[in-house]
């Protein structure tokens, strides 16, 4: 249960704080190094309670020994405690522990039995097989059949035969099971490299009157293990009808590694109709074997769409460079699926000279533009190329350039970008030339080099170019840009003041909050307030040495001449507790519209520093008074996924309005989330000093409830 | 804008000004993963269909026989939101619920037979009578973690494939298991860690992957708390009748305790089997996870970790040198599920805002990554059903969540000792260590296997 303590405070002043800890059904265990056994043994030999036996057993899976089997032993025929004996029984190494779970066998009987037989296979105790097999013809079909698969885990020649005879009993109940267990032993078989017993063995079951999905798990098996020559086995299953066999059979398509194996299965194409033939490509592809690409190359080329396409995404993957002109000659086909399969195989293509073949062919016609857009997403060096293309008489041509410019340029080749931007000799190419500008900008290294750069080109440009050509400098950052920015905000020309304070405000590292600050300084700046909470919004979100944060924020406060700005102060304190950011907030109390607000921040500021001397001490200046603070109901949730959480929400308040969760993380605090992906809100009634309201809050959000008038 | 409001790098490290790297992204991808590598290769990461939507069965009327036929097990909290996803893909078809409890079942059905016009959703109280149904191809698991693993074994024994909610597994016996089992039955297996196909993660991760942040140093996980824990055996109350809340199937394979309606919990329910719980498992099963994505660890785990210092970060270490920080602080404010990856050339962050940070922007160019926040599993429901058609592997296999789930099991048994424990991913045991290897698994309760 929370753990409530009191503060005495001074005068008329007295907080109750209550420490809140996660209390729910977990009990954190408090084993936290290894415990002596004798006392464990001991414990479940006494009247314990059924509950300290069974968190005993859980230690003795860790630190018992043989010495505590025979009172593990004990419980096993309890049906309560049976599970948490086995616990034990299945860690502790060494023969004992065995030679309990088999004389368990003859003295328990139905679920007890069959937790025994799993416990004994999970051990793999090779001596149990003859009493395991005495159980296949128990009456309770569950643990006849618990036993046929325990006989598979623990394996072996005499377990084989035994569950061979099983599965060929056509009365029997158990061929599922059987066959289950002859499975587990072909492929501890196959893994221990007697492919040919294996195949035995999987062969069995295929040619068995067993469920299915045995029959599927068996053709895997006898595929892999015959190797080389299981393909004829797989491509059977690719030609069949049913749909669970084909699956079976693309999925040993992926996992068969014998030599040749990949060449039959490109061979096999031929007998599949187009179906098939797509989802046998896209296996075959996932194979990574790079000698398939002739065959791919030309299936790429089919009539039929789905073949088409995959042959095309399994170039993109395990294509080369000898894959490119096959590929450019689907970009431009009419089915708009083929012709973006093309366009995205060549973007990936890999290997070497697929830049250069691809950039080989900019100066086809019918290509031109495909190829452009290439050159840019692949990055290739050929600038020449779309210079050249930049002046192109066709209007697309030209925009596909300037875009793969964006992409390529170097910081020498920028001027083109800017030109086009500043004098553009047609309209049309402008709002190209400015992206691939903000594109080039933010790429490159010397970023101060590249702000220079923009900043010389506005001495010539338009009041238009030039508000665009701030945003390019705000988007890259750097010392430079910000000094370009800052200056424009001091600039005379109200257009450009407004655009640059606006850029500021959104500055995307600290080294902007001075330049923020010396505007909302300004009394004449028309834009002072947006400056100031600029300079608030990184003083609330922004990463800092900490010390630094309660200087700007009280720098902050003392610009603030509004209720506005002085709540984001608070917010900044709530968000950073800290001695120097209570002080702030009993500042702002000090404004009589602020107060109420700034005299709950600071409560759970001083909370959160859980209640230090010192923070007492601030507190005093508050004259706060305790509230009398009932929960009447709290939900928590998204539409109709809500969660009851009135108990937990309880348990968190004590005599301020101010609801301290033991997790920040509402799904954390509340057990679960209740709508998951949703955004979720805590939704409160309460009374504060017996008046009724209601608050709904964000999700994660600090939780202090409004006063009510 | 030059750059998305989510391309703006906010870092104050000396990082973020430095050259970004310009070394081409290598655009081999291991096999078997090319389909799913195309999904994050492409200059927008968007998530497409590579495959024909004729091929799967997409056009603008799917045909009944294109249609994959879904059951529900344990449709609670999170397993009806799944639910949604799969209800809004054209070519599912939503026939039966099971759930032990009978308001949960009532309430699924309803909302099944609404969005049908019909009454045929049917209701099942013990799964393995849902599993028997030859007309139902996957299943979608959400039932309590303590479930999982075990759900999941009998529907693959049973010829489904399966979406499975996370954490998967409770132990690192169970996550190998689920592995094998996977494999030997030959089933389509998705974990229920969706952020592996929500743009901005898998950019993030994809950046680590190919070399873009130079090598790879050092990749951090949130876990949302780091302790250890197991649930409790609570005073017995009168049980209900099981037609209403069945609780011998709720308890499943964790073994017995009696009923008690604070139990009645999933979601918290067993989360981990021995004596941890709970601990980096929560939500290391989806940042842990996506770490091994960007550490190209799909296949294998940390081999040492050491215990939680004293601000509660615990280290662990890959064979390659890379070290895995799970770390609660130390956060940008970027959502939930942040992650972090820190290369020789850069670093990203990013969290569940769908926003991400870059060390330089230059890491973004000619890039265009979707900004979605709120972790949709849309993407990745569409990732499952794509590979239950192609039988190619999903983003979040068998094989990656095995993976994911042991270095989260492992991580809590260094929590839970306190010390550092060796692990060898080859042989998947800790090395020179008894009490770590005990922890390893939990017998399950009868009647229960895997």
């Amino acid at each position: 249960m929370p753990t409530p303590f009191h503060f005495h405070l001074s005068g008329r002043i007295r907080l109750t704080f209550l420490l809140s800890c996660f209390v729910f059904w977990f009990t954190a265990s408090n084993l936290q190094s290894a415990e002596s056994e004798q006392p464990l043994i001991e414990l479940l030999a006494s009247d314990a309670p059924k509950a300290d036996k069974a968190i005993t057993c859980k230690k003795l899976a860790v630190w018992g020994s043989e010495n505590a089997v025979p009172e593990l032993a004990k419980l096993l025929p309890d049906p309560e405690l049976t599970s948490w004996a086995r616990i034990a029984l299945e860690a502790i190494p060494g023969d004992a522990a065995d030679q309990a779970l088999l004389e368990a066998l003859e003295i328990t009987e139905g679920r007890i039995l069959i937790g025994v037989v799993n416990s004994i296979a999970f051990r793999k105790s090779t001596g149990a097989i003859e009493k395991l097999t005495d159980l296949l013809s128990n009456q309770d079909v569950g643990v006849a059949s618990s036993a046929a698969v325990a006989i598979g885990k623990i394996g072996g020649d005499a377990a084989a035969e035994t569950l061979l005879a099983t599965m060929a009993d056509s009365n029997s109940e158990l061929k599922s099971a059987a066959a289950e267990g002859v499975i587990l032993i072909a492929e501890t078989t196959l893994a221990a490299g007697d492919n040919v017993e294996a195949v035995k063995l999987y062969d069995s079951v295929r040619q068995s009157d067993v469920p299915k999905q045995r029959i599927v798990e068996a053709t895997r098996g006898a595929i892999l293990a015959r190797g080389a020559d299981g393909v004829e086995l797989l491509v059977d299953q690719l030609k069949s009808d049913d749909r669970v066999m084909l699956n079976i059979g693309l999925a040993t398509a992926r996992e068969l590694t014998s030599d040749g194996t990949t060449d039959e299965l490109v061979k096999s194409l031929d007998q599949l109709d187009p179906f098939r033939k797509g989802l046998l490509i896209l296996a075959i592809a996932d194979r990574g074997d790079d000698s398939v690409i002739p065959a791919m190359s030309e299936l790429s080329k089919s009539s039929d769409v789905s073949v088409r396409v995959a042959a095309i995404a399994a170039i993109q993957s395990i294509g080369d460079v000898s894959c490119v002109d096959t590929l450019l000659d689907s970009v431009n086909a009419e089915n708009a699926e083929v012709a973006d399969a093309a366009k995205m195989a060549l973007a990936n293509l890999s290997g070497e000279d697929v830049d250069a073949a691809i950039a080989d062919r900019v100066e086809d016609s019918d290509l031109r533009e495909a190829v452009i857009e290439l050159i840019g997403k692949r990055r290739i060096a050929a600038v020449p190329a779309l210079l050249k293309a930049a002046n192109d008489a066709d209007a697309s041509v030209r925009s596909a350039a300037l875009s793969a410019l964006g992409q390529v340029a170097s910081i020498n080749d920028l001027s083109v970008l800017i030109d086009r931007v500043n004098d553009p000799k047609n309209s049309a190419d402008a709002e190209p030339a400015l992206d691939a500008l903000r594109a080039a900008c933010v790429r490159m290294p010397d970023r101060d080099l590249c702000a220079e750069k923009l900043t010389t080109a506005m001495d010539n440009a338009s009041q238009t170019t030039k508000i665009a050509f701030l945003e390019v400098l705000a988007g890259m950052g750097g010392s430079k840009a910000l000094e370009t920015v800052g200056d424009a905000a001091n600039n005379g020309n109200p257009k450009l003041q407004d655009a640059a304070s606006r850029l500021l405000g959104g500055w995307m590292t600290i080294d902007a909050a001075p330049v923020l600050l010396e505007l909302a300084n300004k009394a004449d700046n028309p834009y002072r307030i947006r400056a100031l909470r600029g300079h608030l919004r990184i003083v609330r979100q922004f990463i800092m040495p900490e010390e630094q944060r309660p200087v700007m924020a009280a720098q902050a406060l003392a610009a603030a001449d509004r209720d506005a700005e002085k709540q984001l102060v608070l917010d900044a304190v709530k968000r950073y507790p800290s001695i120097a950011m209570l002080k702030l907030a009993i500042e702002v109390s000090k404004t009589p519209t602020m107060e109420q607000e700034a005299t709950q921040v600071a409560m759970v500021v001083a909370k959160q520093l859980t209640a230090s001397e010192e923070a007492m001490t601030l507190l005093k200046e508050l004259h706060y008074e305790p509230i009398d603070v009932k929960i009447i109901e709290a939900t928590y949730g998204a539409g109709e996924l809500q969660k009851d959480v009135t108990k937990a929400v309880r348990n968190a308040v004590g005599d301020i309005p101010y609801v301290a969760l033991p997790n920040s993380s509402f799904n954390q605090s509340f057990g679960g989330d209740p709508a998951p992906g949703e955004k979720k809100l805590l939704k409160i009634k309460y009374q504060l000093d017996g008046k009724e309201g209601e608050a709904v809050f964000r999700e994660n959000t600090s939780v202090v409830l409004p006063m009510i008038p | 804008m030059p750059l998305k409001s989510n391309t703006q790098s906010i870092s104050t490290s000396p990082d973020a000004t430095a050259p970004a790297n310009t070394t081409a992204p290598s655009r081999r991808h291991p096999r078997r993963q090319f389909l799913k590598s195309a999904v994050v290769a492409g200059s927008a990461i968007a998530i497409p269909h590579i495959v024909s939507s004729t091929a799967l069965g997409l056009g603008n009327s799917v045909v009944p026989s294109d249609r994959i036929v879904l059951g529900g097990i344990g449709i609670g909290n999170r397993g009806s939101y799944d639910l949604g996803c799969f209800l809004d893909q054209e070519d599912v078809q939503f026939v039966a619920v099971c759930d032990i409890k009978e308001k949960q079942r009532q309430a699924v059905k309803n909302r099944a037979d609404l969005k049908y016009g019909n009454s045929d959703c049917d209701t099942y109280r013990d799964f393995r009578e849902l599993l028997t149904r030859d007309d139902i191809d996957a299943v979608l698991i959400a039932t309590g973690p303590n479930w999982h693993c075990t759900a999941a074994s009998y529907a693959a024994r049973a010829g489904k494939d399966m979406y499975c909610e996370k954490p998967c597994t409770k132990n690192i016996s169970q996550s190998l298991l689920l592995a094998e089992t996977m494999r030997r039955t030959g089933r389509i297996f998705q974990a229920g860690t969706q952020r592996r196909n929500l743009p901005h993660f898998a950019f993030a991760c994809e950046l680590a992957r190919t070399g873009r942040l130079g090598k790879l140093r050092t990749i951090y996980a949130h876990p949302a708390g780091m302790t250890t824990k197991m649930s409790g055996w609570v005073a017995a109350e009168a049980e209900p009748p099981k037609e209403e809340v069945d609780w011998d199937m709720y308890l499943g394979p964790a073994a017995w305790r009696p009923y008690n309606k604070q139990l009645l919990d999933g979601f918290n329910f067993e989360k981990g089997g021995g004596l941890t719980g709970g601990g980096v498992l929560e939500w290391g099963s989806h940042c842990v996870d996506l770490c091994q994505w960007a550490a190209n660890a799909d296949n294998t785990a940390p081999i040492q970790y050491d215990a939680p210092d004293e601000k509660g970060e615990l280290v662990a270490t890959y064979a390659d040198g890379v070290k895995l920080v799970i770390r609660n602080d130390g956060w940008l404010k970027l959502g939930s599920c942040p992650v972090r990856f820190e290369g020789d050339d850069g670093w990203i962050e990013t969290g569940d805002s769908g926003k991400f940070v870059l060390s330089s922007p230059e890491l973004l160019a000619g890039r265009e990554v979707q900004e979605i926040g709120g972790y949709p599993a849309t993407f990745h429901v569409r990732d499952f059903l794509d590979s239950v058609k192609t039988r190619s592997q999903p983003k979040a296999n068998a094989e990656a969540a095995c993976y994911s789930h042991i270095t989260c099991h492992a991580a809590n048994i260094a929590a839970f000792l306190n010390r550092t424990v060796k692990f060898d991913p080859v042989e998947n045991v800790f090395i020179d260590d008894a009490e770590a290897n005990r922890l390893r698994s939990e017998a399950l309760r009868e009647p229960w296997r895997i």
